[in-house]
């Protein structure tokens, strides 16, 4: 054999030569004259060296539009912690894995639970370099890239007859392709959506092509193929590991239909049970696999396209891993339920909030599964009527004329010069501003598909984009007054009387509602420091007291056009549906607006007191800040609203700071603590949070209009009331406490307490600490 | 050669595509951006080219029976790289004529 150091050969630059191409002119020129360029390649080390050494130091040539700043980005070569190409003395470039020995059934089944945990990985934020394309196998199949699925092979070109991959060789490619498939569908799903989720998820292929053309039943062939095989008599294979793989197999076809992009809307939600069937016996028959780490390898980096920094491979446990897939076939099962609710607006949010407070947080790719759905032509939200529907719900009273459907139905008179009836006008006026409002409403809905963090900075947008919107239905409504009036003079009909400023009215509530999420998401999310616990509870107190205020002006107004209907001998079901949409949602809403009005104002007066008390202490303010600088900065995405939601910090000091400093109260706080008025105050606070929940509770989800998400909703309340109980418990706690103390003179009194606060954190790792994510509710504990 | 000189030339060579072939045999292409007195070499739209190995070599001869056949180099997309001059053996200048 000869020595292949010794024998010519030729080599040569593989074709890629994107990088040499010539200037666009001279390209042009080449095309006109039919002659090749020709390539000439010149050694300059001698003279380009030579130029460097009589540069200055410090001095540089370069392309004038070429910026330092740039040049920071630039990988250094020969260095292993950038070059990802660089290899330590004696280093192979390759793993020698041999892709086409025979492998034992349980270690097929080993590389197929290790692509599953690599695969997982993924979803969950890493980039395929570290986590799937690490695969010896999976990079056999895709490079060099194939033009036909027949060359997609663990091999390429021809092998001889002996070194043909066996069946069970067989089994893992279809495996293999399937799993590339997936992630196919998966990225393409993922970058279809309009906003950007690359902070949650990576996209990026290196320059492999993952068979984006190739048709889903071909893959669904090869899997069944693989099943038939692996059910061959003559393969040598126990039944538990022949089960154990073919359930992969099934599972892998299944997730496929699951993934289809083209799965129609209406199966959606029947392609998850079967892939959920499949889950249990994976992880049951893990146990059986042999690991093959030979099968996977860091140093397939050094070949993908990459103009990054090596990074390290990324080894999720295969538990977790099942946690994960498991939980992403939950959330996606979960999301096509959105197809199935009742086709109204509010029962549509709080189906979105209830998605949006899952726990753990849904994957990337389930979130972008979820709002594909809704997005999606044929469903909910693309349904016009929808914010008409919102609007009705709130401050039309049913059977009212001004929202009689037969107002669209009616022409435009022929005569220009005529004014258009008063009814169409009202149409007119209305479809205007449900057409902006629409606009807003879907925003809103679309951050309610995004991950909590991203969707409690978008809320702060929303609340401005309601607030313009507010300004715009002002202006609307004075239209509306008029013509309704008009109505009203013609037909005399009682329900053409408008409540004052209906889209404002409607405007405001939405906004106030955004509010109290945004500052409630702020705890989930352990924004806020415990000093400032009191002060956001007291701001959210104030915000929730507006809201509760509009709807009483909404309760009244229902109530009013109930008796009119009545008296004016209107047919006695109209005053009965007004009466039952009064008491069912505008009442039940009113009381689970004014429930977490008290229960925020008992959180904000005992979170002050225990400051003052010591028992909650914060972090110092630091040297530059203040109370005022950090009540702005806090207030800050709530400064620009109109009407002014955010009170002056000099009448805010009233509320949060009602005793001086609070390290050195003044007398009144012993006054105040003495007489028991804080503690009186609170309780009755309490008491009244407490009734409105269990209104709220006797209503239930019909109620609320959450039937849709009847289970979050059933443990939010619940969690309302245990949050009353919970801390109503607290406060007999410390008022215990107090009374033995005499809280006069110098503070050396708080050492004598004996007790101390805990304040719940926030869902680490499952565990549950706190009734609901948006209530801090302390415990009291003696020492 | 005096500092004018020197910067003219290598201002000449600003934008032209260079192979820089670096200590461990590989070879990189692209465009010259940027360099300095330490012969540091900033290229972008970078290829990494890197010979087969020999035992890559020793394959395909004795799967093709041919002692002549051609293997070609590996390539990959780096994007913007700076080579430190200390790696630098040999700079090779891709002059494109057409005629």
């Amino acid at each position: 054999m000869a020595d292949p150091l010794r024998v010519n050969i030729l080599t040569t630059f593989n074709g890629d030569t994107s990088h040499f191409e010539a200037s666009d002119r001279s390209y042009q020129a080449a095309l006109q004259q039919p002659r090749l360029p020709q390539r000439r390649i010149v050694d300059i080390t001698e003279e380009f060296t030579k130029a460097c050494s009589a540069l200055k130091v410090g001095q540089l040539v370069k392309d004038e539009h070429f910026t330092l700043f740039e040049s920071v980005s630039a990988l250094e070569i020969m260095d292993p912690k950038m070059d990802s190409g660089f290899l330590q003395p004696g280093e192979t470039l390759e793993d020698e894995y041999d892709t086409l020995a025979p492998l034992l059934p349980e270690e097929v089944l080993g590389i197929m639970d290790q692509l599953l945990c690599y695969e997982m990985a993924w979803h969950t934020g890493y980039t395929l370099s570290q986590t799937l394309f690490t695969s010896v196998y999976i990079d056999k199949l895709l490079w060099p890239e194939p033009k036909t699925l027949e060359q997609v092979q663990f091999y390429r070109g021809s092998v001889p007859g002996s070194r043909r991959p066996g069946p069970l060789l067989e089994v893992l490619r279809a495996y293999c392709l399937g799993l590339v498939k997936c992630c196919d569908f998966v990225i393409a799903k993922i970058t279809a959506r309009h906003y950007f989720e690359e902070e949650d998820f990576a996209t990026h292929t290196y320059h492999r092509t993952l068979f984006p053309q190739i048709p889903l039943d071909v893959f669904l062939r090869e899997l069944d193929a693989a099943v038939e095989q692996l059910d061959d008599p003559g393969l040598t294979i126990t039944d538990s590991l022949r089960g154990a793989i073919t359930g992969r197999l099934l599972f892998r076809k299944a997730f496929l239909l699951a993934l289809d992009l083209d799965c129609p809307l209406p199966h959606s939600s029947s392609t998850w049970p079967p892939v959920l069937s499949l889950l249990p016996s994976i992880s049951t028959t893990h146990q059986l696999s042999v690991p093959v780490p030979g099968a996977f390898s860091n140093k397939i980096q050094r070949r993908l396209a990459s103009t990054v920094p090596p990074r390290p491979v990324v080894e999720l446990a295969f538990s977790d891993a099942f946690t994960h897939l498991k939980q992403l076939c939950h959330d996606c099962e979960e999301a096509t339920r959105v197809l199935t609710i009742p086709k109204d607006p509010i029962e549509f949010e709080n189906f979105l909030w209830a998605s949006a407070s899952r726990f753990p947080a849904p994957l990337c790719y389930a979130r972008s599964y979820f709002s594909t759905l809704l997005t999606d032509e044929s469903t909910v939200v693309s349904t016009p009527s929808l914010p008409m529907q919102d609007l009705q719900l709130l401050v039309f009273p049913p059977h009212s004329p001004l929202i009689d459907p037969v107002n669209w139905a009616i022409d435009r008179p022929r005569d220009n010069s005529l004014p258009e009836p008063p009814r169409l006008q009202i149409a007119m006026l209305l479809d205007g501003f449900l057409e902006r409002a629409s606009a807003s409403i879907l925003d809103y809905w679309t951050a309610l598909g995004q991950n909590a963090c991203r969707l409690r900075r978008l809320l702060t947008h929303m609340i401005l984009g309601f607030n313009e919107l507010q300004m715009d239905a002002a202006v609307v409504d004075e239209d509306l007054a008029r013509v309704a009036q008009e109505v009203q003079a013609m037909e005399g009909h009682p329900g053409a009387v408008m409540m004052p400023r209906p889209l404002e009215t409607w405007t405001y509530f939405k906004k106030l509602s955004l509010v109290e999420k945004c500052i409630l998401l702020g705890f989930a999310q352990d924004v806020y420091l415990p000093e400032e616990f009191g002060g956001m509870y007291t701001f959210l107190s104030l915000v929730t007291t507006r809201k509760a205020a509009l709807l009483d002006t909404i309760y009244a107004h229902f109530s009013d056009v109930e008796a009119q209907y009545r008296r004016t001998g209107r047919p006695p079901a109209w005053a009965e549906d007004v009466a039952v949409h009064r008491d069912w949602y505008i009442d039940t809403l009113r009381h689970y607006t004014k429930g977490i009005q008290h229960l925020s104002a008992a959180l904000g007066v005992f979170y002050t007191t225990m400051m003052y008390l010591g028992l909650v202490t914060g972090g110092s303010i630091g040297p530059f800040g203040d109370h005022a600088r950090r009540y702005e900065l806090r207030m800050r995405p709530f400064l620009a609203l109109d009407p002014v939601e955010v009170p002056a910090w000099e009448d805010f000091k009233a509320h949060v700071l009602p005793w001086g400093e609070y390290s050195s109260p003044d007398r009144g706080f012993g006054d105040v603590l003495k007489g028991g008025a804080v503690w009186g105050g609170l309780e009755l606070d309490l008491r009244q949070a407490r009734e409105a929940f269990a209104r709220v509770k006797k209503a239930g989800a019909e109620g609320m209009r959450a039937v849709g998400s009847r289970g979050v909703w059933e443990g939010e309340v619940q969690g309302l009331m245990k949050s009353c109980v919970g801390l109503g418990v607290a406060v007999v706690g410390v008022r215990g406490a107090v009374e033995g103390v005499d809280v006069d003179g110098d503070g050396g009194w708080r050492g004598r307490l004996g007790v101390r606060i805990e304040v719940p954190g926030i869902r680490d790792g499952g565990k549950v600490e706190r009734y609901l994510e948006g209530w801090v509710v302390p415990r009291v504990v003696k020492n | 050669m005096d500092n004018k000189e020197a910067c003219d030339y290598l201002s000449s060579l600003i934008g032209k595509n260079l192979r820089i072939h670096v200590s461990d045999k590989r070879v990189f292409g692209g465009q010259l951006k940027c360099t300095d007195k330490d012969r540091n070499i900033i290229l972008s739209l970078a290829h990494e080219y890197r010979e087969p190995s020999a035992e890559v070599l020793r394959k395909a001869v004795e799967e093709s029976g041919n002692p002549t056949v051609k293997v070609s180099w590996t390539s990959r997309y780096v994007g913007l790289i700076v080579v430190p001059g200390a790696h630098v053996r040999k700079i090779e200048l891709e002059e494109t004529t057409y005629g």
